[in-house]
């Protein structure tokens, strides 16, 4: 099940390892590195970022420290699902937790919001189906730089966007959702346009911002839904 | 050298960031405003993620988005979102809405 409902997901993962593959020839890394890179870090925004600022010269540090930010949220991402990870074993908690990425984690929720009982094994089944493409398409576009056009030429870069939206709208409980979402957002554009925060940092504060919202205002009854 | 530094280190930091939201969840109450709060967590996540990156794009993914929100809102489907939303952002770049 995990499998045939990635698949939408995966062909976007797919393009994105290609353009990765084809940045990561640019900042001298060979395939090796690609390969090692995406199955330890298996993070493909993070990555993306590290490479460029490679490219732009910035540095190892700067590289790194941007990168790192960028995956911060990822702690939330695996605080949020807090339940799949409840009394397995330590190898499997560190197996979750490595395959968790934004598209597999927010496929898990929306497949649950949808009635159905899916968890731990769901999660790592369409992590691992990501991390094969991923490691296939990224070593592909280093190995055939020259030949690969850029994803936001056929406006596959707006691919994860889309599919967050639907993700979203999935998740959606109606009436008590709406205060925590709009202050997330809010704290989002606010955060950004203003300049207060680069992305990566106004994205985590959305994130708890709302959740904040949400923590203090909420009832318990109205939030029983999500707490299987 | 540069190469294998960075990768190392995000690997490294990625884990370490991932395993300590495991660590971290099982820690928390599991009632109260904390569990309120890490069940509002997903969604809340989930629209600041569309929101940052409809800020780091500009008119046109706004406008895509829109399309987007209303093929998930009638549909509830996945894939018909994706497929929406790139050929939104694929036809207005086309018509020359890019230039802003």
């Amino acid at each position: 099940m995990a499998v045939k409902d990635i698949l939408p997901l995966a062909a976007g993962v797919a393009i994105y390892g290609l353009a990765f593959g084809v940045l990561a020839t640019q900042a001298n890394l060979d395939s090796l590195q690609v390969g090692i890179m995406g199955a330890t870090v298996f993070a493909g925004a993070a990555q993306i970022l590290a490479v460029e600022r490679l490219v732009a010269g910035a540095g190892a540090i700067a590289a790194l420290v941007a990168a790192v930010a960028i995956n911060l949220r990822l702690l939330l991402v695996t605080a949020s699902v807090r339940e799949i990870f409840t009394g397995r074993p330590w190898w499997q908690r560190a197996l979750g937790a490595h395959m968790a990425t934004d598209e597999n984690w927010a496929l898990m929720l929306a497949t649950r919001a949808q009635g159905k009982d899916v968890g731990y094994w769901y999660l790592v089944g369409g992590g691992a189906c990501l991390l094969l493409t991923w490691l296939v398409a990224t070593v592909t576009g280093a190995l055939f730089a020259a030949n690969i056009p850029s994803p936001a030429a056929l406006g596959m870069d707006f691919a994860f966007t889309a599919a967050f939206i639907a993700v979203a709208r999935s998740l959606w409980r109606g009436a008590p959702d709406l205060l925590p979402w709009v202050t997330a957002v809010l704290l989002v554009l606010i955060l950004t346009s203003l300049k207060i925060l680069d992305s990566a940092w106004a994205l985590v504060a959305g994130g708890i911002g709302g959740a904040a919202v949400a923590a203090l205002t909420g009832s318990d009854t109205s939030t029983d839904k999500a707490a299987r | 050298m540069e190469a294998w530094g960075v990768i190392v280190g995000l690997a490294i930091a990625t884990f370490g960031i991932r395993l300590s939201g495991v660590l971290l969840g099982e820690r928390l109450p599991t009632t109260g405003p904390w569990a309120r709060g890490l069940q509002a967590l997903p969604g809340c996540l989930i629209a600041s993620l569309v929101a940052v990156l409809l800020q780091n794009g500009g008119l046109v993914e706004w406008l895509a988005g829109a399309v987007a929100l209303g093929v998930a809102l009638f549909t509830r489907n996945l894939p018909l979102t994706m497929a929406a939303g790139i050929g939104a952002v694929y036809i207005l770049r086309q018509t020359g809405f890019s230039v802003y």
